[in-house]
């Protein structure tokens, strides 16, 4: 089927017929066992009530018509087209009593399953000690150890944001050495200049992204505390200066540059390189061309890729934990500690992990997407070539 | 201004790894002449012109330019690539710029000319390829005939000395051809040195001064187009001829 996803949604409601029966059964049962799960005290349609049995009644009558026209269909195989069905009219009153039994379904939910969730929210919150059912308890945990969740999930989005914010400029510098080539034509000076700085990248990219992140955080923490701890700096002034989310902040910064430099290097060598060369047969430097023509295409061809890192930052952020950085895995474990409530602990830690992954790319895809769409200026520019009837290669 | 021709080519070797594509070219280009370069794929045509502004670097030989050797490593080639404008097979247009902008970046960051006097020149030169309408258009969205117009305005705006065309019409579709062709011609009654590397025979008949017919990295036959097209002296030339009369009629 053609045309765009809404149209196509709006075509398989209004004209599509084939899945009519077998959607409204499935919603119809969905319904009905809704309907016979234990009501909440918020509930207003209470078991036996007559609305609820109405309702049900709605979801038991189109299982009963499925299933006569499933009858039908089995019965009439190959001329099914021709059966009483398949009148228009017959077709028109199913598809509104599928619309009924989809109403029915949506009013024993809100019931059953929102009403019944505030009802365990509302208990759990104002519960005196941690309720024994996972949902109420991760609801009693997380309500009332917020300001720690809080913090730490500000912290993990300090990290993930500043880190990949840092990390990006530092690729750019080690991208940079990365991708220099001693030319023929350099002088000495610069061809050892160029080897050094390339060799160096490559160093640097093959042990940061060869080793855990968990033990460079360790690493970077311990050996710079012990580099202050030389120049007779005390225990409490260290701490001020290499605080624990300066350390972890710089490992994600210095972490991240590694693979940033990576992904940006793979945006360079996607950009043609008869960008490069038109440039340069201008008589633009190397330089020049790299900063006016590539790095801009560059840039663009990378932003998925940056956004996608920032969400491995918030993810990744966790190992940070073993230093005792106060992010959202360190809080969620002391949490833990407290309550002795291992799996609904970290099911939150989860949740809400999962919660600003999802966040971040739906940004990140209305950021990016409008960074790369062409403005409108220049697309009835384009157009215009089009109405002049001239054929567009590439 | 002096009688010297403006590019000597002495003896150039170029191979790419153990593929000898120019074994010993020797070519001379006067000025204000319009030189078409033929050959089948594969002959070392190309190469031979992107040694000309060295975005390849030949191996051993002499290229001298305004009596400059470029083989000589102290050579300063930004200055130098700025009197060599090139137009490439695949436009090169550059995806991130306007057609205007196009047009005046190299002037503007390499000369350091000011914007205004920049885009009065780009102006000047789109005008006379005939995109005046699409001076603000987005450079991805033209046609294929237009992108190589820009181009051949984009190398113009460098004021260059000599103009070198790299199978300048072989990705366009056939009856776009022209547009770019037209262009090419005036530039060439203008009294512009050109290098031109074509299929277009024709057109190669029609402009250019001299026909230099490459083979297997060496120039087998040159003359005036009278000469090459009408009585080619080799049978390698006259092999190619017939082959692409051929290809023209099926």
């Amino acid at each position: 089927m053609r045309g765009t996803p809404t149209s196509r949604g709006q075509s398989f409601i209004a004209r599509d017929h084939r899945y009519v029966y077998l959607g409204g059964s499935v919603i119809a049962l969905v319904g009905l066992s809704l309907w016979y799960s234990a009501p909440s005290p918020y509930s207003f349609l209470p078991a036996g009530s007559v609305p609820g049995t109405a309702l049900a009644a709605v979801c038991y009558f189109f299982l009963v018509v499925s299933t006569l026209a499933l009858l039908v269909k089995w019965t009439h195989w190959s001329s099914y087209g021709e059966t009483i069905l398949k009148r228009p009219a017959l077709v028109r009153l199913s598809r509104y009593l599928s619309y009924l039994d989809a109403a029915a379904a949506a009013l024993l939910a809100l019931d059953r399953f929102v009403l019944k969730l505030a009802y365990v929210v509302h208990a759990a919150v104002h519960a005196e000690s941690n309720p024994t059912g996972t949902l109420s308890s991760m609801v009693y945990m997380a309500y009332n150890q917020r300001s720690l969740f809080v913090t730490g999930v500000w912290t993990t989005v300090q990290l993930a944001l500043a880190g990949t914010a840092i990390a990006f400029v530092l690729a750019l510098l080690m991208v940079f050495l990365r991708i220099q080539e001693p030319d023929k034509r350099n002088n000495d000076f610069v061809k050892l200049i160029k080897i050094v700085a390339n060799k160096f990248a490559r160093f640097y990219i093959f042990v940061i992204r060869g080793t855990p992140m968990m033990v460079q955080s360790l690493i970077f923490y311990y050996a710079i505390f012990n580099l202050f701890k030389r120049t007779g700096m005390s225990v409490t002034e260290i701490n001020r200066v290499w605080s624990l989310f300066i350390s972890g902040l710089v490992t994600v910064s210095l972490n991240s540059t590694a693979y940033l430099a990576e992904v940006l290097r793979g945006g360079i060598l996607a950009v043609d390189a008869g960008q490069m060369e038109a440039a340069r047969s201008l008589g633009m430097t190397h330089w020049q061309a790299m900063r006016r023509v590539v790095f801009p295409q560059a840039i663009k061809n990378s932003l998925p890729a940056i956004g996608n890192e920032f969400i491995i930052n918030i993810k990744d952020s966790s190992v940070l934990c073993v230093l005792g950085v106060s992010d959202l895995m360190f809080m969620t474990r002391s949490v833990a500690g407290i309550y002795y409530k291992g799996t609904e602990c970290y099911l939150i830690a989860a949740t809400v992990y999962l919660f600003l992954t999802y966040l971040s790319s739906l940004l990140l895809k209305a950021i990016t997407g409008r960074m790369t769409a062409p403005d409108n200026t220049k697309r009835r520019q384009g157009n215009q070539t089009v109405d002049l009837g001239l054929p567009s290669s590439n | 201004m002096t009688n010297d021709p403006i590019i000597k080519i002495e003896q150039l070797e170029k191979s790419f790894g153990d593929l000898h594509v120019l074994k010993g070219i020797n070519l001379e280009i006067d000025r204000g002449e319009v030189v078409c370069i033929i050959g089948a794929s594969g002959s070392g045509k190309s190469t031979l012109l992107r040694c000309i502004n060295l975005l390849e670097e030949a191996d051993s030989g002499h290229i001298w330019f305004d009596g400059q050797d470029l083989m000589d490593l102290k050579v300063d080639l930004n200055a130098l690539r700025q009197k060599i404008g090139m137009v490439f097979q695949g436009f090169n247009l550059f995806n991130n710029k306007s057609v205007l902008d196009n047009c005046t970046l190299a002037p503007m960051t390499v000369r350091h000319i000011p914007r205004a006097q920049a885009e009065e020149t780009a102006i000047r030169h789109l005008k006379a390829v005939g995109l005046e309408d699409f001076i603000h258009a987005d450079s991805r969205r033209l046609s294929g005939g237009q992108k190589q117009r820009v181009a051949i305005a984009r190398a113009l705006c460098m004021e260059p000395e000599i103009m070198l065309f790299d199978e300048p019409t072989s990705a366009l579709d056939p009856e776009i051809v022209g547009e770019v062709l037209d262009v090419m011609k005036r530039l060439a009654q203008e009294g512009m040195t050109m290098v031109v590397v074509t299929h277009e025979m024709a057109f190669a008949k029609e402009v250019s001064d001299r026909v230099v017919f490459m083979d297997r990295g060496v120039i087998l036959e040159q003359g005036s187009p009278r000469e090459v097209f009408g009585n080619p002296k080799e049978s390698r030339t006259r092999e190619f001829l017939s082959r692409y009369l051929e290809d023209k009629m099926a």
